[in-house]
């Protein structure tokens, strides 16, 4: 055979064989993909950011080294708060590792709590753009966790940070109502619940954003039952939604006996609701504390100058207090 | 040749195979190969030291270090591969005309393809004992620092009163980051990986005219085989009502028909970020790579078979 025919013969054999394996590797690739076991493709922003060694690198299976690279810049540009750095780097970051939960994790905290925070402290800022970054940073935060729960849908984590930070006393401010931020974030905590593997308090998390949804008492109020059933030692939150909730479907009740329902004792009682009474940052329901607090009072000898009804109130946060 | 013959013949097949790989493993051992596992392990070394405890909180302290030395570590085992499997198969034959060894061997009765396939299985066998090497050496830091973590988080767990649910949730978290069976499959893909790529270069190496036009072209099938399930899925969902779209359909079903696809391998990312690798995917893995060593062996031995020194 001449050469030119063997070559001929060759190139022959190889569609042929390519032929016989493309139905194979058609269904290992289905198989593959149904593992999440392929890399998604990369958008075409990442490749532009990352450059033509990295894009060629990352192709033969090293993106979760090059995750891993631009992760330590990312930590130099925080730590020198270029935030805009910071931001992009972690754009990167997670279209090359889009199923590590702590690169969501952390690039969601640097823009809803580093960033935020760095923005209204910065006295270089006229301080009506400084509360606008504040708000945007924490929006950024947010929109990134809830990307990263899109990429992983069954991560109880991504969900209780979004939920930790729907309900965050310190940036309830930031978003256009607090009302729908606490119901979303009820929603955050309920849906790490169905992943199965939340961590215990997450339920009762779930329970006090609800609290917080007005109009949602009764649904907060059969959570809180449920929880208490599951439960029998209950935090003290817990027993002080139990109360606020129930009175609130029933506010004709005798407040001292749902009390004693539901507090080991008085004191704890006085103690606990004298608590959620001054939180008013977290939006707590207060109902029926008003009525119980003075009989509470009297019966513990608490003089009515020391009254907690006549504590002066911290207003619900802004951004421009506390500083 | 009868059957009984045939048979009678393997045991000849074999010995003559394996004395060949033996002679090419020492030829190989001996260009000092192996000094890449001192570079291996220092970056196995360097990559403990690349935790930032200032950007994770305490609850997963730690457990990013994990990941890092996993990254690191199969990320050098990657690239050491692909580089030796391509640079060393297309070294073999040139340095046996060269070292006129050639021309000793294939004096004796001894058939081309156990040549071949010999020297293939040198050049295996390398990259099977330095991926071994590398394996042994990341697992055993793996688990020490899995067991640190493990230890420093337990105690966290433990001083804030978490509940035992959520302790067992967090230990087995940390766990699923160690050493696990799926980071084997994965270590393992990246062997069937190199092993494609090196027959793959035997096959080019037998008609190449020189080390370098091999080397050159290896990559950059390596590195094209890596779209070739983008050209499979494009040929396949594709559309032939214009005269472009027929180019088009054309030209993808030749990629797809004529490259390797290396993105199959390409599993590791995904095991690093913590996703379980099943054993029948491995075996499906296992199963087309012998496809393609065994194909390209064979294509090998069609062009050498007859080949004039």
């Amino acid at each position: 055979m001449t050469q030119g025919k063997k070559y001929g013969v060759l190139v022959l054999a190889i569609l042929a064989a390519g032929g016989l394996r493309l139905p194979f590797e058609r269904s290992l690739t289905n198989d593959l993909q149904a593992a999440n076991l392929l890399p998604r493709k990369l958008e075409m922003r990442t490749g532009e950011k990352i450059g033509q060694t990295f894009s060629a690198v990352s192709l033969g299976g090293l993106r979760t080294l090059i995750a891993t690279l631009l992760n330590l810049r990312a930590f130099s540009f925080f730590s020198e708060q270029k935030w805009v750095d910071v931001e992009d780097t972690f754009d990167v970051i997670v279209d090359l590792a889009p199923r590590t939960r702590y690169y969501w994790d952390t690039g969601s905290w640097h823009q809803a709590y580093n960033a935020a925070s760095y923005y209204l402290y910065e006295s270089e800022i006229p301080p009506l753009r400084r509360k606008l970054a504040w708000r945007e940073s924490i929006l950024k935060g947010q929109a990134f966790l809830e990307r990263g729960i899109r990429n992983n849908p069954d991560d109880p984590k991504l969900y209780e940070g979004l939920g930790v930070l729907l309900s965050d006393s310190n940036k309830i401010a930031a978003f256009s109502s607090p009302n729908e931020a606490y119901e979303k974030s009820y929603e955050a905590f309920m849906a790490a619940v169905e992943t199965g593997n939340a961590r215990g308090y997450a339920k009762r998390a779930a329970l006090y954003s609800l609290a917080r949804v007005p109009g949602r008492e009764m649904d907060a109020l059969a959570l809180a039952n449920e929880i208490r059933k599951e439960n029998p030692r209950l935090p003290p939150t817990v027993l002080g939604l139990l109360y606020t909730l129930n009175y609130h479907e029933d506010p004709a009740q005798d407040v001292l006996t749902l009390a004693d329902s539901i507090f080991p004792n008085r004191k704890i009682a006085y103690e606990i609701l004298g608590n959620q009474w001054m939180r008013t940052r977290d939006y707590f329901p207060v109902d029926g504390i008003a009525r119980v607090m003075p009989l509470l009072e009297k019966e513990l000898g608490v003089s009515e100058e020391d009254s907690v009804l006549k504590v002066k109130l911290l207003s619900p946060m802004n951004p421009d207090e506390g500083r | 040749m009868n059957p009984v013959s045939t048979i009678k013949a393997i045991p000849g097949h074999v010995s003559r195979t394996s004395v060949i790989a033996r002679h090419a493993f020492t030829q190989l051992v001996r260009m000092k190969v192996f000094y890449f596992l001192a570079f291996f392990a220092v970056i196995l070394i360097a990559s403990n030291f690349f935790n930032l405890p200032q950007h994770e909180g305490p609850e997963s302290a730690g457990v990013n270090i994990l990941r890092s030395i996993k990254s690191w570590s199969l990320g050098a085992m990657t690239l050491f591969s692909v580089v030796l499997s391509i640079v060393a198969t297309a070294l073999l034959l040139p340095k046996d005309v060269e070292d006129r060894t050639l021309y000793t061997i294939l004096a004796k009765p001894v058939p081309r393809l156990d040549y071949l396939a010999g020297k293939l299985l040198g050049v295996l066998l390398l990259v099977f004992v330095s991926l071994a090497l590398m394996d042994i050496l990341m697992v055993g830091i793996l688990q020490l620092r899995t067991n640190m973590v493990l230890t420093d988080q337990m105690a966290m767990a433990e001083a804030r009163g978490w509940p035992a649910a959520d302790i067992a949730l967090l230990k087995a978290e940390i766990l699923a980051q160690g050493p696990t069976a799926s980071l084997q499959g994965a270590v393992f893909s990246v062997f069937l990986r190199s092993s494609i790529i090196a027959s793959m270069a035997l096959l080019i190496s037998t008609f190449s005219s020189s080390t370098l036009f091999t080397t050159i072209i290896s990559f950059l099938i390596y590195f094209i085989g890596h779209f070739q399930a983008d050209a499979r899925a494009a040929y396949l969902s594709g559309e032939a009502g214009t005269s472009d779209g027929i180019l088009a359909r054309g030209v993808t079903l030749l990629v797809s028909l004529v490259l390797p696809d290396f993105q199959l391998f390409n599993v590791i990312d995904s095991v690093i970020e913590g996703q379980v690798m099943p054993l029948f995917i491995v075996g499906k893995l296992t199963l087309i790579g012998l496809f393609y060593a065994i194909f390209y062996i064979l294509a090998s031995w069609f062009i050498f078979a007859e080949k004039e020194f």
